[in-house]
């Protein structure tokens, strides 16, 4: 154990020389811990959790986060849907974001829900978005510093759009792609057990489908290939190389899916804001397609829904 | 050896402490007294250590909610133990013989619990009327299930003598109802699980889950709830005040061996339950026992299916776990273990063998403390005490109903003379 964390130490330090000048916001998509805790107090810096676990935000955060709820805040409670641009601008301007604000997200579970909180808020074309690499997880590893305080900020007063929607695959795209009327790559992140069907939803899971399986045609990448074992995603380089051995690559434009969209986030993330592809997210996912009538469903495992 | 005996103030404290169990059963109590201090003195203190050092390794395996729930479950298995912290014992003190000490060491620790969670969800929640609840406090919906469950727990709690925290100390005193009154409370969350449905879709989806400050504020609740336990206490007293004889003896006696005032006991109950809700989550008791029952349940086919909405409310609810310790688990044993070594260091644990009415009791009463824990999502702990600390009119309604069930219990009890 002693030689691991001495391992991980050498590491960090060569990553450290490695990185980019410290203090100057890093170009790509992600920020590390060390930048993220030197930058707490920029004013152009906003940092927000968006953990499931209730009661995580509030018993210790990164200084002066704010906190986002999923369930609540970044879809629409009635309609299955994101938030709407009314809601989701009374958010942002809540958070005192503006349009040049750069948004720093991190949460708990492998920062599934901050990639979800990613996706809405490049669709609705914010730019400077950003997720913290490991999340709440590498954070606490590192032993910086939480805070239970809830740190006020003056509201903006930005004005957003209609969410762009070639960030995200509907129904019908995804059936395009099955029957060959579009050329997108559908990757499915889910866990093996979840693709062949042998589970209907992981352990736990209160959103189930009538049907287990996967779409005709998609590929199996689980989204935690993409990680290191500390929760940090993997280097460019690596992630490129994974993904072209499954046959992912640029050449054709990406639909991910999962469960109920929040763990294909994290693959939307990782595909088309660190290698740049032309990636949508289908937040309807397993929940609606495996629920639709008559479409083509591959069930390898054979597992009958309701039977013994 | 002789000089270890109790004094005889001991022997009026000891008389207390052990009276529902004494009073039921003559039995063969077997008092540890005998043995001395000193070497009751290092068993008690290398449990402790044993905890510590526990909850230490967890600490260094980044096992943050598994220590602290050890160390705060020790802490108040200690306080239970040494200030008596029974709900039943000090209503009956009160209810029998108008001495209302005991029940002002409750008063004393919803104040503090009171106080301490107006200044935990300040910093949480600055604005309390913004339709949010803050995280994972016990604001259960206040349905006619509420007030049923209440009545229903009273009544277990007057049949078997404790509520549930109470019969986790005195398992630590060796009583030989604990037991007992601890295996019907499984039965009674099994029971509760498959009337659950029922109650859920019929009553409780609707109904309203009322926290105090988003209608009057921090300030609006800490005012009316201190003024509501300030008019309690003094409608206990109006029979008069009972001077309390001052213990005179060591300071270690004091601590180790003499009853603790009831009063400092409430105060440190309502540190401890601020803490644990900053830290951990609200204090509660029954969430490992009912997720036991729920996988006992499950295995054995008396209640598999789903229970509507049990995942959506708060307060000491079940979820299925798999078999590692969960936060609560941990909480609970080291409980039980901390309350043993406060009772053996003072002389107080006295393993009984069981009678048949304390074993028949024990079941009946603990099914009564079971089936109210489930579907009033909680017990004296974590749905009165949580609930009122947290600002739940839930609370408030529990424990209304709570006492009414231990009341009406021990009249009817009586007066058909099968309580005594």
């Amino acid at each position: 154990m002693k030689r691991a964390s001495l391992f991980t130490a050498v590491t960090l330090t060569v990553i450290g020389l490695a990185g980019p000048t410290l203090a100057q916001t890093p170009k790509g998509p992600l920020v590390n811990g060390e930048w993220l805790e030197k930058n707490l107090s920029d004013p152009k810096v906003r940092v927000v959790e968006v953990s499931v676990e209730p009661g995580l935000f509030e018993r210790g955060h990164i200084p002066n986060a704010q906190n986002v709820v999923w369930h609540t805040d970044l879809v629409d409670t009635v309609r299955r849907d994101i938030a709407t641009k009314e809601k989701f601008q009374d958010l942002v301007r809540k958070l005192g974001i503006d349009k040049d604000t750069t948004v720093v997200l991190y949460g708990d579970n492998n920062n599934w829900f901050a990639a979800w909180g990613a996706w809405i808020f490049k669709s609705y074309g914010f730019d400077n978005i950003k997720l913290l690499d490991g999340g709440r997880k590498k954070w606490e590893a590192d032993k910086r510093p939480f805070d239970s305080r809830v740190a006020s900020v003056a509201p903006s007063q930005v004005s957003i759009g209609e969410p762009n929607s070639k960030l995200r695959a509907r129904l019908s795209d995804v059936n395009d792609a099955v029957s060959k009327k579009s050329n997108a790559t559908i990757v499915d992140i889910r866990s093996p057990d979840e693709y062949s069907g042998k589970v209907f939803a992981p352990p736990g899971s209160q959103e189930l489908s009538v049907r287990a399986g996967h779409v005709p045609g998609a590929i199996n990448v689980p989204w935690v290939r993409a990680v290191n074992e500390d929760g940090t995603i993997k280097s460019a380089d690596e992630l490129k190389k994974l993904y072209a051995a499954a046959g992912i690559d640029d050449s054709k434009p990406i639909i991910v899916y999962c469960r109920i969209g929040e763990r294909s986030s994290h693959t939307w993330f990782v595909l088309s804001q660190i290698l740049g592809y032309d990636v949508r997210n289908y937040d309807g996912s397993w929940t609606e397609y495996g629920n639709t009538v008559g479409l083509p469903v591959v069930n390898v495992a054979g597992t009958v829904w309701g039977g013994k | 050896m002789a000089s270890e005996a109790l004094t005889s103030q001991d022997k009026a404290y000891a008389h207390r402490i052990d009276a529902p169990q004494t009073a039921t059963a003559p039995g063969s109590p077997a008092s540890f007294a005998f043995v001395p201090s000193l070497v009751r003195l290092l068993v008690s203190a290398a449990l402790l250590v044993v905890l510590a050092a526990l909850a230490y390794v967890l600490h260094l395996n980044r096992q943050p909610g598994l220590s602290l729930s050890l160390l705060l479950g020790a802490a108040f298995g200690i306080v239970l133990q040494r200030s008596r912290f029974c709900f039943f014992c000090n209503f009956r003190d009160w209810f029998d013989r108008g001495d209302p000490r005991g029940l002002f060491g409750i008063l004393v620790a919803l104040a503090v619990g009171i106080v301490g969670y107006a200044v935990v969800f300040g910093a949480w929640l600055p604005d309390p009327s913004s339709g949010r609840l803050p995280p994972d406090a016990f604001i259960g919906p206040v349905s006619l299930v509420l007030p049923v469950a209440g009545l229903a727990f009273g009544a277990g709690m007057a049949i078997s003598g404790s509520c549930v925290s109470a019969h986790l100390y005195r398992l630590g005193e060796g009583s030989a109802t604990a037991p007992f009154a601890l295996i019907g409370t499984v039965i009674g969350f099994i029971l509760g699980f498959m009337s659950w449905n029922t109650l859920y879709l019929t009553q409780i989806v609707g109904a309203p889950i009322v926290w105090l400050p988003h209608w009057v504020g921090y300030a609006g609740t800490l005012v009316a709830s201190l003024i509501m336990l300030a008019l309690v206490a003094l409608w206990l007293s109006r029979g008069g005040q009972q001077r309390s004889q001052p213990v005179d003896d060591t300071p270690w006696r004091k601590i180790l061996i003499h009853r603790w005032p009831a009063w400092i006991g409430g105060a440190i109950v309502g540190v401890i339950g601020m803490v644990a809700y900053l830290r951990v989550a609200p204090l509660g008791v029954t969430a490992e026992i009912g997720s036991r029952a729920r996988q006992i349940a499950s295995v054995t086919g008396l209640s598999t299916g789903r229970l509507e909405g049990l995942d959506t409310l708060r307060g000491c609810v079940t979820v299925i776990r798999d078999g590692l310790v969960s936060n609560n688990g941990a909480f609970i044993a080291a409980l039980v273990v901390a309350s043993f070594a406060a009772a053996f260091v003072s002389g107080q644990f006295k393993p009984e063998r069981p009678t048949a009415g304390q074993a028949s009791r024990g079941v009946i009463g603990g099914i009564l403390l079971g089936w109210g824990a489930m579907t009033g999502l909680g017990c004296t702990i974590g749905t009165l005490l949580s609930g009122i600390m947290a600002g739940a009119l839930s609370g408030w309604v529990f424990a209304v109903a709570v006492f009414t069930g231990i009341a009406a219990t021990l009249l009817v009890g009586r007066r058909i003379g099968a309580l005594g």
